[in-house]
């Protein structure tokens, strides 16, 4: 079945079967998926348990009712952030990435065994986390923002050190293998699946150095006992370096399979293949710059660098409109040529009965909504009405629980049954799954959204909550409501995935064409790495460097050193 | 490179769109004065003896100004013993009308303090003091939430406001 070709030179090209993986590639990215997933299994069926105990209504009909295996609310709360959004997401797209470059590039990649040592390294963090969230419910229950004081058990933090080390490997690999391809076809411009890829794993790269910064140097040590004092304030700067730049990291594999994949799904070719270039660069180098709008309210940071990073947060909106247009543009013509007629007729056209189109559409549809909310948020005055409040839950499971999970769970429809060999189990349940999860998450952000700018804080047991008015608990009920619809969603997904990898009974038919190669012209600018990458060190250190001071300072002047003898004890 | 007739369009509506965002941002900081918190002084939350956080309470600066010092710890506010006994979600009276000031600092984990309908919203970061001033016009009671997790209690951490 795997065919190596000779050309260009002695260049390891493999020309891969459309319904099949060879087998390296089997194993590789089936690994990946099957222990994403697997993350995700335990993550997402969490979600509604949380949804049910945080509505007043659930807790008085129910008042013994527990959560299954995960008992203790923030323990459960700290699984369902760390298994879906760090390690679910990452391993996939490791995965996801590893997939799409050896396909769009038709060649091996870079370093087959070193891909293997980062999937091994992340699964030990997984397997790390679990084990730590399992035997040590109080302490390792920091959430997956894991900000100090509250200090986690040392296996805690070595379980996110070996995941972000297994995504450094990843994106050493994905970004080594596009510059071996682009030496040998000089002169071409890289397909726009790996073009996305390699500016997602750029920006990773650089962001991620705060987080490591922070968990090597001041939490792994406070947790082994080694230092006694942390400073509270530096973490959260440290962590937001890294954390808006997280939720692109998330966005854009979801982005790689809608700009490539769906316009092949719907049949039509994408609007504008170089303008989704500058929006992939755009979300790259504007991506660090921006993340003091996390920190809006905190008290160590200056009203002066808020408003900085609220600028170029503006600008970073601007690649999310760019995709509107071009995404927009892109489905018409699709919509259009199916039948579609009128002014919004050709949206009626579009493949709505198959799940893998379904995802992505539906997807779309919640990130609209997810960007309206997060437009608010990011206005730095209304953002002090919603900080904090049930409202940011809402945004977020219908950006990161809405088109990323949704899309990535659409891309799993499809490679899940190329990896298995057979066909999905059941089209029409998948179906069902979509729409359940598209109506849930827009359940779910709604009554979120609303319990929040009726008070209800985030990240809380507010079924017991004392402080509750009835607008709060009204809401909150309608979020357990949605929870119940998701519940069904994820039983569905689970089911269906697990009984096409126990074995469907008929043969693949269907897999996504995959593009090989960039439409003619790319203006050359796109193609300089080399610059681009240097614009985004270079707008990071001016927009992090004065922020992390004055993190560092006291009022009275600059004292790099005070935070550690002044700092704040470990309790 | 070619950019589309209704691509330029549609990219020209998005900047005046965040334009007006911008805007909109600068008004409501210049005009009326809508603020975020900034840095105001460090302190050490093992020793806070020599700062007004050593005595919290609600103190009158004169007219209908006011400046409320209150500690965060887990689970509760301490807004002084006006606001009733250590332990008990506080209660806090303010005449209708009245601009307070308030000065948070945590003694422990991270908190958070956030007042029903009023613009206050703050991160209560340990070693640091959070500041925001808002006017109480209308009678009646408003929670004080804490919106940040701060460990097993944090669902009952609360407090009142009273305009009275
Ligand atoms: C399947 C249905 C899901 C339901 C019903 C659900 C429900 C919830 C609820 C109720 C909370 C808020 C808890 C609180 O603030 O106290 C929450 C938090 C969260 N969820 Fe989900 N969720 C679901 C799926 C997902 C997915 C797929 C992702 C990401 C891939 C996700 C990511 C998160 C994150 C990051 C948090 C924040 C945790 C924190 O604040 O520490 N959720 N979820
Ligand atoms: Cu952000
Ligand atoms: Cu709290």
């Amino acid at each position: 079945m795997q065919a190596t070709l000779e050309k260009a030179g002695n260049a390891p090209a493999i020309a891969f079967p459309k319904l099949a993986l060879v087998k390296d590639e089997r194993a590789l990215v089936g690994a990946h998926m099957i222990t994403a997933f697997s993350a995700l299994a335990i993550g997402a069926l969490l979600g509604p348990f949380q949804a049910f105990h945080r509505a007043p209504g659930f807790v008085e009909a129910f008042p013994d009712a527990a959560i299954p295996v995960f008992s203790y609310y923030y323990q459960a709360l700290t699984a369902h952030g760390t298994l879906n959004a760090l390690f679910f997401t990452f391993i996939f797209i490791s995965g996801f990435s590893y997939f799409m470059t050896g396909r769009s590039l038709q060649r091996k990649l870079w370093s087959l065994p070193l891909a293997w040592v980062g999937f091994v390294s992340m699964l030990l963090g997984l397997l790390a986390m679990l084990y730590v969230l399992l035997t040590d419910p109080q302490r390792s229950a920091v959430l997956y923002t894991f900000y100090p004081p509250l200090i986690a058990p040392p296996l805690f933090y070595i379980g996110l050190v070996l995941l972000v080390l297994g995504c450094w490997i990843t994106a050493a690999n994905v970004i080594v293998t596009a510059n071996l391809w682009r030496k040998e076809h000089k002169g071409e411009a890289l397909p726009l699946a790996v073009f996305a890829a390699v500016a997602n794993h750029w920006m990773f790269i650089v962001s991620s150095v705060g987080v490591a910064v922070e968990v090597v140097a001041l939490l792994l040590p406070a947790s082994l006992g080694l230092i006694t004092r942390t400073d509270p304030q530096l973490s959260r700067v440290l962590f937001w370096f890294f954390g808006h730049p997280l939720v692109y990291y998330w966005l854009v594999p979801a982005y790689i399979s809608i700009y490539t994949l769906l316009p092949n799904q719907t049949g039509v070719k994408l609007f504008s293949d170089p303008l989704a270039r500058v929006a992939f660069l755009m979300l790259m180098i504007f991506a660090l710059p921006t993340g003091v709008h996390h920190l809006f309210a905190d008290p160590g940071v200056s009203e002066v660098n808020k408003a900085i990073h609220t600028f170029f947060t503006l600008l970073v909106a601007i690649p999310s409109f760019m995709t509107a247009f071009n995404i927009g543009a892109t489905l018409e013509a699709a919509g259009r040529a199916r039948g579609g007629r009128g002014l919004f007729g050709w949206m009626a056209t579009l493949q709505w009965n198959d799940p893998v189109v379904a995802a992505q559409l539906i997807g779309l549809i919640l990130f609209m909504m997810g960007g309206f909310s997060g437009l608010i948020q990011a206005s730095a005055q209304l953002n002090i009405t919603v900080h904090n409040t049930s409202w940011v839950p809402g945004h977020f499971h219908q950006t990161v629980g809405g088109i990323v999970a949704l899309t990535y769970i659409g891309i799993a429809y499809w490679l899940v049954p190329m990896i298995r060999g057979r066909a999905l189990f059941s089209k029409k349940m998948a179906l069902a799954q979509v729409y359940t999860w598209g109506l849930g998450m827009m359940l779910f952000g709604h009554t979120m959204a609303e319990s929040g700018l009726n008070g209800v804080p985030r990240r809380s047991l507010t079924g017991i909550s004392p402080f509750l008015n009835e607008a709060a608990k009204f809401w909150l009920n309608g979020a357990a409501v949605a929870g119940v619809i998701l519940l069904i969603s994820v039983i569905l997904l689970l089911i269906n995935l697990g009984a096409t990898l126990i074995g469907a009974p008929r043969p693949v038919t269907d897999a996504p064409t995959i593009d090989t190669r960039a439409p003619e012209r790319v203006p050359a600018i796109l193609n300089r790495w080399g610059v681009w990458v240097g614009i985004l060190v270079a707008l990071t250190l001016i927009a992090w460097l004065p922020v992390i001071a004055e993190a560092l300072s006291v009022t009275e002047g600059f004292q790099i050193l005070r935070w550690l003898p002044s700092g704040v004890p470990v309790p | 490179m070619h950019i589309n007739r209704y691509e330029r369009a549609w990219l020209t509506a998005v900047a005046v769109t965040l334009g007006v965002f911008a805007a909109a941002m600068l008004v409501g900081l210049l005009a009326f004065g809508i603020r975020l918190p900034s840095p105001v002084a460090r302190v050490d939350p093992n020793n806070l003896a020599n700062t007004p956080f050593a005595k919290p309470g609600l103190k009158s600066l004169g007219g209908a100004r006011y400046e409320l010092y209150a500690t965060a710890k887990m689970w509760q506010f301490d807004a002084g013993r006006e606001a009733g006994p250590l332990g008990v979600p506080p209660q806090i009276r303010i005449p209708a009308r009245s601009e307070v000031t308030f000065y948070v600092t945590s003694l422990d984990v991270n908190h958070g303090f956030y007042i029903e309908d009023h613009s206050i919203n703050l991160e209560v970061v340990p070693g640091q003091i959070a500041r925001a001033t808002v006017t109480f016009m209308q009678p009646g009671e408003y929670k004080i939430i804490c919106n940040h997790y701060c460990g097993a209690g944090h669902q009952v951490m609360y407090g009142t406001v009273i305009v009275e």
